[in-house]
Order: structure tokens, then sequence, then C-alpha cells
């Protein structure tokens, strides 16, 4: 009976490592997905153009070379089917190690202060409160409200950066990961900053109505050889294959967690089975109806199923926002906020339906294995 | 209840040897009597216990449960007659130890379909006609072993079975718990009108009993 015992608690401790495991991991890669789709949505219906060497994720070039302003914007004006063009500074502090990061770290992005619509759309400002930058020569910045929180600023905090104090004039209410990490300043104080004058690394193009934005790509790219422009299509192309993988490697790793939890409960259960087959038998002496031998198998196997996937759910939402925290270098307190939009509640259900699913379904070999006990040779075996 | 057996014959195969465990045996019950089955061990007194109670089937021969024959039944409607006709108890009590006494006794009535009140009535009923009013809620390993043969004819009788076998209830009792166990049987036999079956090398038991049968062998015999 002891060892018994300590069996089903190992093989629950078993199944809870097992959903800790697809909790953790599966939140964390669906956290890494919506965050890149998230960035496309920015620029949505829009073309971006950036110099032939850039290297781009979603909706921004973390690498590449720089593109003159005044020269790309007048060359890009010229084409028949532009209707407007937004230069912008995107910076990022994008490493190496980074680009593991399950959500962007603080990167900062100039635009021009009349262009605010372009990137924040609707975004309001906390508490509607303060304001987005009023010229572009204002020392004035706007900041996602995870910043805000991370280090305290609010409005009307003086924020030092590249040797330049700049206000805080507005927090966005946002729950967008992108935005929630972001300053945003005027394109000028930004190219002050970063050393971009007269430059920048991307410029937004507006499809006048009636052009497709793959045909003004097309025409961009040929009249300008040293730029490529990426329709929304062509941006999201880039990382849909490796979201699909993504999505792959999710279900194949949870799949095979699965699997080895269904041998693990299965093995441990027909172990018990064949250890109580003297209780079987006596059931079944006793005239005991077969569903009912076969009811308290899968019962025992379910519970181990609940037990082992609640505590694997909570261990596994504690590991997403470990993990969260770690590959953002934000600290773990800020993420507690968020907790339903890092682990959203229907994941939470579809894990633990799937984990008590499996207990269930391991347990129906081993009790078809109790419900066909020969009673005579199990209890003169006993003798 | 009338059991009658015709030929009853069960052999098993060990290798390449064969043994008969039981051979030939006929065999009838007509009214509710005291039966004691004695014999060496290996003789054949479990199999043929386990035969009667329609837990094991037969090689050859056939067992009549009130004139119909039992082996042309189906499985569940065997179990049916086990459930609601038989009560079964062992040599080692094959209580459920994750039960207590009360549940022990409660369950062949909740597979009997009776009210959970009427389970519980009845069982405290039995428990306490059986000396055990007092331990109700005892769990078998906090009870002896007198104590735990008790609960199993107390479970033997919740569905009033018309036919009690007991495969050496005693087996495992010291002298003076067997011969209480004894006494209970006999109680059953006499107040309940149940026809008891006992397997025993219990000379007490010998005593009691209206009639016995010697086996040996596989074989059957009435002791005059």
């Amino acid at each position: 009976m002891f060892r018994r015992k300590v069996r089903t608690a190992l093989c629950i401790i078993g199944i809870a490592l097992a959903t800790t495991f697809v909790v953790a991991v599966g939140a964390a890669t669906m956290r890494y997905a919506t965050v890149i789709k998230e960035m496309n949505l920015l620029f949505s219906g829009q073309i971006m153009v950036v110099s032939n060497d850039s290297i781009v994720i979603q909706a921004f070039p973390i690498y590449g070379s720089r593109l003159p302003q005044s020269h790309t914007e007048n060359l890009l004006q010229n084409i028949a089917g532009v209707e407007k063009t937004v230069p912008m500074v995107f910076i990022s502090p994008i490493a190496f190690q980074d680009l593991l990061n399950l959500m962007p770290v603080n990167f900062t992005m100039g635009i021009p202060v009349e262009h605010w619509q372009l990137i924040l759309g609707q975004t309001p400002l906390k508490g509607n409160v303060g304001h987005f930058p009023s010229s572009e020569t204002s020392n004035e910045v706007v900041i996602g409200p995870s910043l805000a929180d991370e280090h305290g600023w609010t409005i009307g905090t003086n924020i030092t950066v590249g040797g330049r104090k700049l206000e805080v004039t507005g927090i966005l209410d946002t729950k967008v990961a992108l935005l929630n990490r972001c300053v945003f300043m005027p394109l000028t104080i930004a190219q002050e900053l970063y050393n971009y004058r007269s430059s920048v690394n991307l410029i937004i193009v507006k499809p006048a109505q009636g052009y497709s934005q793959k045909n003004l790509a097309d025409i961009i790219e040929n009249q300008i050889p040293s730029v490529k422009a990426l329709t929304e299509e062509e941006r999201n192309d880039t990382v849909q294959p490796i979201l699909a993988q993504i999505e792959i490697w999710n279900i194949g790793i949870q799949t095979v967690v699965f699997l080895i939890s269904l041998i693990l409960v299965m093995t441990v259960t027909i172990m018990s089975v064949s250890e109580r087959r003297r209780d079987f038998a006596t059931l079944d002496a006793m005239g005991a109806p077969l569903s009912y031998v076969f009811r308290i198998v899968i019962q025992e196997t379910s519970l181990i199923g609940i037990l082992g996937g609640i505590l694997g759910i909570a261990l596994g939402s504690l590991g997403a926002l470990i993990l969260a925290s770690l590959y953002s270098n934000i600290p773990l307190a800020q993420f507690f906020p968020t907790f339903y939009e890092i682990i959203p509640p229907l994941y939470m259900l579809q894990t633990f339906t799937a984990v008590v699913a499996v207990c269930c379904i391991s347990g129906i070999i081993p009790a078809i294995n109790a419900t066909r006990m020969r009673i005579a040779e199990v209890l003169r075996a006993e003798y | 209840m009338k059991i009658k057996t015709v030929d009853l014959t069960k052999t098993y195969h060990l290798g390449p040897s064969e043994i008969i465990a039981v051979n030939k045996v006929n065999f009838e019950i007509n009214k509710p009597i005291f039966i004691a089955i004695i014999g060496p061990s290996g003789s054949g007194k479990s199999t043929l216990l386990n035969l009667i109670g329609l837990n094991d089937i037969p090689t050859f021969g056939k067992i009549f449960i009130d004139d119909a024959d039992a082996l042309l039944l189906s499985s569940n409607k065997r179990r049916k007659i086990r459930l609601l006709r038989m009560g079964f108890i062992f040599q080692t009590f094959n209580l459920l130890p994750t039960l207590n006494a009360l549940e022990n006794v409660e369950l062949p009535m909740a597979f009997a379909g009776k009210t959970q009140k009427d389970q519980r009535q009845k069982a405290v009923k039995l428990l306490e006609a059986v000396g055990l009013g007092k331990r109700l809620f005892h769990r078998p390993k906090e009870l002896s072993m007198g104590e735990m043969q008790r609960v199993a004819i107390a479970r033997a009788l919740a569905n009033n079975p018309e036919i009690i076998i007991a495969d050496e209830p005693t087996g495992e009792l010291d002298s003076k718990t067997a011969k209480e166990i004894i006494s209970l049987l006999y109680e059953v036999n006499r107040k309940e009108k149940a026809t008891v079956v006992v397997a025993t090398h219990d000379e007490k038991m010998i005593d009691v009993a209206d009639r016995i049968y010697m086996i040996q062998d596989g074989r059957l015999r009435l002791q005059e």
C-alpha cells in the first residue's frame, strides 16, 4: 500500500512536470508568436522601404545601411501611386542574444510629430493625461506603460538619453507588447541623439487609392535599386515559415510529452492493477458490474491527471513568467498584471483538458485488464 | 436455491501434465443445510467451491441452479446470481483495504441498486449482529483477523443470499475466534435459512455440519 502511494505520488509529480513543461514552453512560444504578429499590425496596409541590405524582423529593420532622408523621399514621391511617405528612425538595442527575446526590450522610434497616428493609431494616453511631443525640436517623449512601471517614470519625469534630458509627456495606454517597451520621440530629436543626421533607416509608404501594395513595391524597387520595398504580405511571409516551424515544434514537443505521460500513467496503473488483482477478483466474485471495476481504474487515472494538471499548470504558469522575464530582462513582478495575456485562460483550459484526457486514455488498457481477471485463478494464486 | 452438479470436472494443465482438480463430482443441494467439505490441501476443495459459486467454468460436466443450466447463462446473468443469491467468505477475508467496515458491507448492496439509506441501515444492522457495532468506521488494517472475518461474513449476508460459500473461513484464525465464526455461520444457516457450504480443516466446523463431504484427488464422497 505504501509503495503504491509513493508510486502514485511520483506519477502525479511526473504528470505535473510534463504539464509544467508544456505550459511554460507553449505559453512562451505563443507569446513570442503573438509579439511578432503584433509588430506587423502597426503598418497595416502600407509599404515599408529600407535599404536593400537591411535585415528586417516583421515591421522593423534591425540591421542595415541608412537611407538619405530627403533624397529617398524625393525619389519615392516622384513615383506614381505613392500618396504619402513617412520617414522614421528605429533604434533597437538588439544584440545577438536579444534575437531570442520573447518581448522587444526598450527600443526607440523617431517619428515626425505630425505622423503619430501612423504608428500609434488610436492608442490613447494613460488616463487621458499628457500629450504627444508638440514639435520636432521639443525634448519630449512618450513611453510605453511597461517601461514606465519598471522605472517608476511618470508624466513630467526627466530621462536622460545620450546625455540629453527628455521629458516624459505621456504614457501610452496599451497592451501591445511592442508599444509597452518603446520610447517615442520626434524624428529630429532621434536623428540628433542617434547620429542619424539627414538620414533614416525606414520610410513608410502609403499607396494611393487604386494602387496595390505589391505593384507599387515592385515599381519602387525597380526605380530605386538601393532599397527594398516590403509589402505587408512580404513582411508576413518572412516570419510565417518561422512561426509555422515554432508551431510545429510546439505541437511536436507537446505530443511527445503527452505520449511519455501516457506511457508513465499506463505503466503505473498496470502495476497498481496487478498488485490489486485480489481486490478486483473479490469484486468480481461478489458480482460487481464490470462497469464499476472499469470506472474505478479510470477514476484513478483521471485523478492523477487532475492533480498533476492543476499542479503543472500552476508551476508552468510561473515558469512561463520566469521565461518571459529571463528572455526580456524585465523584472518578474512586471509580468504579474499581464498574467492572463502571457498564459491565456483558454490555453490553460486546453492543456488541462488534454492532460486529463491523456490520463483517462492511459487508464483504458489497465481497466480492461482489471475487468478480465479470472477470479478463480487470481484467488487461488493468492493462497 | 437448488444446486445440482452432474459429472463436474475441472482439469488444469501444468506444463505437459494434466491435473484433475475436480473429478466427476455429482452433488445436490435442495434445502438450506450446513455442508462441510473436508480434504487435504490441494484436494480440490477451493476449485469445487469456485465452480459451485459460478466463479469458474468446468472443463466438463454441468451445474444446474434451480434446474437451469448455469453454463448456458451469460456471464452477466452468472454475475447477477453471485451478487443477489450467493455470498462469499474467503480464508484471507478479502476486504477492500481502502474502505471501512461499513463501506465494505454496503458495497454488494450498492451493486444491487439499493438506496444509500437502505445500505447504511442494513450494513449497521449486520455489523451489529456480528458484534462489530463499535467498529463500523475502522478500516481492515485497524481490525483483528477475527473482526475482519466478521466483516466478511456481514458482507456476504448483505444481499440476503440463499447460499453462503466459505473457503476455509477459520484457516487464519485462532481457535477461540474460529469457534465464534463457526457459531456465526451456524446461526446464519439456522436463522437466515441460508445454505452454508464450507471448505474446512476445522473439526469444530465438522461438528455443526448437517452433511460432510470428503474430497480427495478431486473425487467427492459423502461421509457417513
